[in-house]
């Protein structure tokens, strides 16, 4: 898939150091962030009761009301947890560079095209920004958790509700490929349709209107969903050719034994990997009655759920979560271990849900009016009153601490997503990646050694004529099959992202190879590279003697190679400033040359241009 | 409440669903043949590798891929000469360029010009000329990528220069300096050719080498969807004609490829496969001989292939066999099966023969002794200083 993967180490210690540093810097800016709304809220409610104290009234007590379902309570606090994990997760050191590569690329390698393309789409952007996409996630996800936990009733907690609809979508779509629901081999016991699915299904749960809990309909439609969706899974799960019913197929491992060897192999305790590779060696030997096993019990657990019925369903629900925790274990593999895992995959929140869908079938007693609340005959003009500026702190004093909770929870949301919505509006790579690969650069203040070359017209260049402008050096060889025509398209884009600034730098690059030298080359490696009408870029060449004493002079080494190897040297460049002082030297060696890196080096190129025409 | 109608009306639905996504995700393979139905074989196609030799008076020229066994990144390409009157070879792969791509070589009395074939980003094909025997080379460009084909170049005792590009394009330098400095123009194109008066009689597909014929006339080899039809075209003052290579009318049922076409002292000689019966075909200029037929060469299984002197030409398939004919008069003859790794044959003086055997780095020299009966004898080994992961 191209463009979605860096082509870095996720183990890239830069990359592990700045994502580190964001999820600090980020993480402190939300901590001020509350305690600042902590503060504001502890103020005005002071301010408030003194004030009824002295005309002599009561303080306002918190909004009271009938309880909150059990069903609703369990999703929301099950589902917040679960948020809050998953964002710990997305903590994990590997997650900002390996997350493309590492989970949504093998997600997405056997869906089809289309789905390829979109997730593509995502992945792209990411690898782009993998320092803000990874640290948003981390705080969205931490967020979205905090804000469904505290925030319990009313338009806050639905909203919480509709916010993990929303997010959910976006981790199930691009991270999950759908779930997989595209590609071949889907099995409920591998999590299909993706244990995001279930958060979002959760979330819209929670942003229903309070009333649809006080009714067993929205129980009974639950477990009816859960019914239908088992016994689907059952039938997926028996249908032949499809690899379950064999443990082994020609002394391949099945499509289960594979799963769980695969799982088995995962970075993780001993005694968890020793029960997986026993549980995959029985697979290998009993495939049939295991996948048999599946079966009945995906119909059994979808037929109860599709009756309804209460007393069946209690027993249809403890022995599938029994179930479901089994297959947790046994082959999803707790779902978070190995350093990439994003979250506990399907089990967790899918017994969740179908405990809540049981939950939500004993009704609860029609709600009571609440004695401290907004009369049920205040209109739309008090509402509104109540939101003008002389009457904001009256408002801030009577929240609950919940709805502050709330209100910080969003906060944390918004502060770990605008970065990478600002970073995202950017088309350019982070520089971050392009560090990673040369491990920085190095600020010097020396003069520039001069040269008196040609140009790809045949025109004489100096150092000197150069003066007053910043250059961009570097050394390409014009036969070069591999990295001289992408630092090539690295300067090309430098120039580009200078934009009117453009003007105030040349791109120079000198010829790096002893035997094919003439303009010539020069220029056709200019029309190979799309090179010829950019105004400012100057391919400069010499005899050999002239090019070996820049080489010398700036530090590079050039060399023919034996048997067909391609001319040897050392990629490199330097930024000039317009006095004629080198002003950084930074390694040029493309590394993986993705998408994303090319595009990194140019934006940092582009920074040391800004930087050295800020000093001329 | 959900009536029971309803939950039945789910289930099958679901049923239904299941079913439906258990069978996209297994039956592919039912689908693709029953959908379709059966489709026509494609012809068989006989890509001709770049693995060859060539003589010329400074000697004999052999082409190999050495190095990585899968990776092409690490499948580079060498030269190796027998300078006239030596007997042994010498490592003489031009430097300056990553040669992943392949090698094309083209030799006149007087010099051997070698064509880089383009590779990774690299999209143009350097050149790189000897008068020594492989000692100098005079860099030089052809600003376009060069076709897949060891005949793909072709240069006049002059210096005139043809080449065959991967488009199909037929470009022409008048001379050997205006070689050098990149200046070729467009002699012709595929498409014009296949729209010309005999390509349309052989319903040209594509062009797979160049030449010269008599008097310096450009010609060029292209593939014939027409079954017994030789693509071989000379340009005659500008308009692209047949070159009047007609097989017997015991091929004319047959799909005719032309291995190569090289060029000599009095007219050409061609190396065809018609069906599965190999032939060579010699034109004096005016009329062409074909050799009798050494039949059962499958297409497909060609390994090497190549001229040598006095019309003569050679035919390396796989598991070793090889054949050789020496000119017009003369008919096949079958060398002993060649050693383990034998990439390409070179003709010695006389009727003597070398194979050059590659493992990995190594290149095994192997010379036919002659007796009763002829077998090979190692004669040198050259190893050879593979930059492994310089192109990666």
């Amino acid at each position: 898939m191209p463009g979605m993967n860096s082509g870095l180490s996720p183990d890239d210690p830069t990359l592990v150091a700045a994502f580190r540093s964001a999820l600090l810097h980020q993480g402190a800016v939300a901590l001020i962030a509350v305690v600042f709304l902590w503060l504001i809220w502890a103020t005005a409610r002071t301010w408030r009761l003194n004030g009824d104290a002295a005309s002599g009234g009561a303080a306002t007590s918190e909004r009271g009301g009938s309880r909150e379902a059990r069903g609703r309570w369990l999703l929301r606090i099950g589902f917040g947890v679960l948020w809050i994990l998953d964002g710990i997760l997305q903590a994990q050191p590997k997650m900002a560079a390996g997350l493309p590569s590492l989970v949504i690329e093998p997600t997405a390698a056997s869906s089809p095209a289309w789905v390829q393309h979109l997730v593509n789409w995502g992945g792209t952007i990411w690898s782009y920004h993998p320092i803000q996409a990874g640290a948003a996630t981390v705080w969205i996800q931490v967020g979205l958790g905090a804000w469904l936990v505290v925030a319990s009733r009313g338009r806050w907690s639905r909203l919480a509700g509709a916010a993990s609809v929303g997010w959910g979508l976006i981790v199930w779509v691009f991270g999950e490929s759908f779930g997989g629901i595209f590609a071949p081999g889907l099995s409920w016991l591998t999590g299909a349709p993706g244990g995001v699915l279930f958060y979002v299904a959760a979330g819209a749960l929670i942003a229903l209107p309070e009333g649809a809990w006080r009714s067993p309909r929205l129980g009974r439609l639950v477990l009816a969903g859960f019914g239908v969706f088992f016994i689907g899974m059952a039938v997926l799960q028996a249908w032949p050719g499809r690899g379950f019913w064999q443990g082994t197929v020609h002394g391949r491992p099945g499509s289960l034994t594979g799963m769980v060897q695969s799982m088995a192999s995962t970075s993780q305790p001993h005694f968890l990997s020793a029960l997986l590779s026993a549980f995959s060696s029985f697979v290998a030997g009993h495939g049939f009655a295991v996948n048999l096993v599946a079966v009945v019990v995906l119909a059994v657990l979808g037929a109860t759920f599709l009756t309804g019925r209460p007393r069946l369903v209690r027993y249809a629900v403890w022995f599938g979560i029994m179930f479901c925790l089994a297959d947790w274990v046994l082959v999803q593999d707790l779902g978070f271990l190995g350093g990439v895992g994003t979250d506990p995959n399907s089990m967790i929140p899918m017994a969740l849900l179908f405990s809540v869908g049981y939950l939500a079938l004993t009704p609860l007693p029609q709600e009571a009016p609440a004695p401290g609340g907004t009369a049920p005959g205040a209109g739309r003009g008090e509402r509104l009153r109540e939101l003008r500026p002389w009457t904001l702190g009256g408002m801030v004093a009577s929240a609950s601490a919940r709805s502050v909770a709330a209100v910080a929870a969003v906060a944390v949301i918004v502060l770990g997503a605008a970065p990478m919505a600002s970073a995202a509006a950017d088309r350019s790579a982070d520089p971050i990646l392009a560090l990673a690969i040369e491990g920085g650069s190095t600020s010097l203040d020396l003069p520039a050694p001069g040269f008196s070359l040609t140009d790809q017209d045949g025109q004489a260049v100096t150092l000197a004529s150069l003066h007053g402008k910043v250059v961009l050096m570097t050394f390409l060889d014009p036969v070069c099959t591999t990295d001289c025509p992408i630092i090539a398209q690295e300067f090309k884009q430098t120039g580009e992202l200078l934009g009117a600034k453009d003007k105030d730098v040349e791109l120079v690059a000198i010829v790096a190879n002893p035997t094919y030298r003439s303009t010539t080359f020069t220029q056709a490696f200019d029309r190979q590279e799309g090179l010829t009408g950019v105004p400012n870029w100057l391919y400069l060449t010499g005899s050999v003697s002239q090019l070996g004493a820049v080489w010398r002079q700036y530090g590079v080494t050039v060399q023919n190679l034996p048997a067909g190897a391609m001319s040897a040297h050392n990629d490199l460049a330097v930024v000039i400033d317009g006095s004629g002082n080198v002003r950084e030297e930074v390694g040029a060696d493309p590394g993986p040359a993705t998408t994303s890196t090319r595009s990194s080096f140019s934006v940092l190129l582009t920074q040391y241009a800004r930087q050295a025409l800020g000093r001329s | 409440m959900i009536s029971r109608w309803a939950r039945a009306g789910l289930v099958l639905t679901t049923l239904a669903c299941a079913g439906l996504a258990a069978g996209c995700g297994s039956a592919s393979s039912r689908a693709s043949g029953s959908l379709n139905g059966p489709t026509a074989p494609s012809a068989p196609t006989v890509t001709v590798p770049l693995s060859t030799s060539l003589v010329t008076a400074q000697g004999t020229w052999a082409i190999a891929v050495m190095g990585g066994p899968a990776a092409s990144d690490n499948n580079f390409w060498q030269l190796f000469v027998r300078p006239a009157g030596a007997s042994q070879w010498s490592l003489v792969t031009p430097p300056g360029v990553a040669d992943n791509g392949g090698l094309v070589a083209a030799g006149t009395g007087k010099s051997l010009v070698i064509g880089f074939r383009p590779s990774q980003d690299l999209a143009f094909s350097p050149l790189a000329t000897s008068t020594d025997t492989g000692k100098d080379w005079t860099p030089g460009l052809l600003d376009a990528g060069l076709a897949n084909d060891p005949g793909a170049i072709a240069v006049d005792p002059s210096g005139q220069a043809l080449a065959l590009l991967q488009d199909g394009t037929i470009q022409t330098a008048a001379t050997a300096s205006a070689a050098a400095a990149g200046q070729w123009s467009e002699l012709t194109t595929r498409q014009a050719l296949a729209a010309s008066a005999p390509g349309r009689s052989c319903g040209l597909r594509g062009l797979e080498a160049v030449s010269f014929g008599v008097n310096k006339t450009p010609m060029a080899v292209g593939s014939c969807q027409r079954p017994g039809v030789a693509g071989v075209f000379v340009d005659t003052s500008g308009t692209w004609q047949s070159a009047g290579l007609a097989l017997p009318a015991e091929y004319r049922g047959d799909r005719v490829r032309v291995l190569g076409l090289a060029a000599t002292s009095g007219g050409n000689v061609a190396l065809l496969l018609a069906g599965d019966s190999l032939l060579a075909a010699w034109s004096n200029g005016t009329r062409w001989t074909v050799s009798a037929p050494v039949e059962g060469v499958g297409a497909g299984s060609v390994r090497a292939s190549g001229f040598g002197t006095g019309g003569s030409a050679w035919l390396l398939v796989s598991g070793g066999r090889a054949e050789t004919i020496s000119g017009p008069d003369a008919g096949w003859h079958g060398l002993p099966t060649g050693p383990a790794g034998t990439a390409t044959l070179a003709p010695g003086p006389g009727d003597a023969w070398d194979a050059l055997a590659v493992s990995g780095s190594e290149l095994t020299v192997w010379q036919l002794a002659k007796g009763a009966p002829a077998h090979w004898v190692q004669n040198q080994m050259i190893k050879v200083p593979i930059e492994y992961g310089s192109s990666s």
